[in-house]
């Protein structure tokens, strides 16, 4: 029996791309809703934390900060990811509209962004040097994002392959 | 407080927030929270491939300081 070809899914993460101009006023209101919701949260868990409210683009923006430990963060971020899907469905409630809100919390995002952007810079130097291709480990749509960006950054490009929760990127050589 | 926190949690994101009544139980291997919505609400606590109920899990399971809490989704008409 032949093999038959191997054609894994390597659609590109388009994710969040297109779309037109950020309505500013509706972007906050998204952060007060939301930011409502998460302090609501804090409140019943006895949680000290206090939230900041941004607009980055064309997202809204809720941090908590000043937060103790990281329950609410979790392994992998996977509390985050979590409360920030209802926090999305709790802004969509209000306001009918698909919402792209970035929840983070104790300063996680950014971290792992620069962890992030630094691995993609690195892998794409090594790809480069071998000439072939590099799998990762499975990550977040959030976290494959700005590996693709970094690799983008450093001119090769990069694809994602398998299925969540255990899709991955992998470097490709030029 | 985690009934109190699923109960804001839900009621954050469901059409009929009055209705939504959360009971916790004892059972032998530990406790259930008992989740109760309007019926025309039960799809959106569940979610797709029940993507919204697994958030609320996660969120409470954390909550509780990791250990994990059982936590039911039914509608207010269904009998228990």
């Amino acid at each position: 029996m032949t093999e038959a070809e191997a054609s894994p899914v390597t659609e590109r993460d388009s994710v969040e791309e297109e779309r037109a101009i950020p309505d500013v006023a509706a972007l906050e209101q998204e952060g007060e809703i939301a930011a409502d919701y998460v302090e609501g949260l804090l409140d019943i868990a006895d949680l000290d934390g206090d939230i900041d409210m941004d607009v980055e683009g064309d997202r809204a923006v809720v941090s908590v900060v000043g937060i103790e430990g990281d329950e609410l963060v979790g392994k992998r971020g996977e509390v985050l990811e979590a409360l920030q899907e209802l926090t999305r469905l709790a802004v969509h409630r209000q306001t009918g509209e698909r919402s792209r809100l970035m929840l983070d919390i104790a300063g996680y995002r950014e971290r792992r962004r620069s962890e992030l952007t630094k691995l993609g810079t690195e892998v794409a130097e090594e790809v480069k040097r071998s000439g072939s291709s590099k799998p990762l480990q499975p990550m977040t749509p959030f976290e494959r994002k700005i590996v693709h960006d970094a690799v983008a950054a450093s001119g090769l490009r990069s694809e994602s392959e398998g299925e969540e929760p255990n899709r991955y990127v992998v470097v490709l050589p030029a | 407080m985690l009934e109190e926190a699923l109960e804001h949690l839900v009621k954050g994101i469901v059409e009929h927030p009055d209705d939504v009544r959360v009971r916790a139980r004892r059972i032998r291997s530990g406790r259930v929270l008992e989740v109760r919505v309007h019926p025309d609400d039960l799809g959106k606590v569940i979610g797709r491939s029940g993507r919204t109920a697994k958030a609320l899990r996660t969120v409470i399971s954390a909550l509780a300081g990791g250990k994990y809490v059982r936590v039911d989704l039914l509608d207010l008409d269904e009998a228990r």
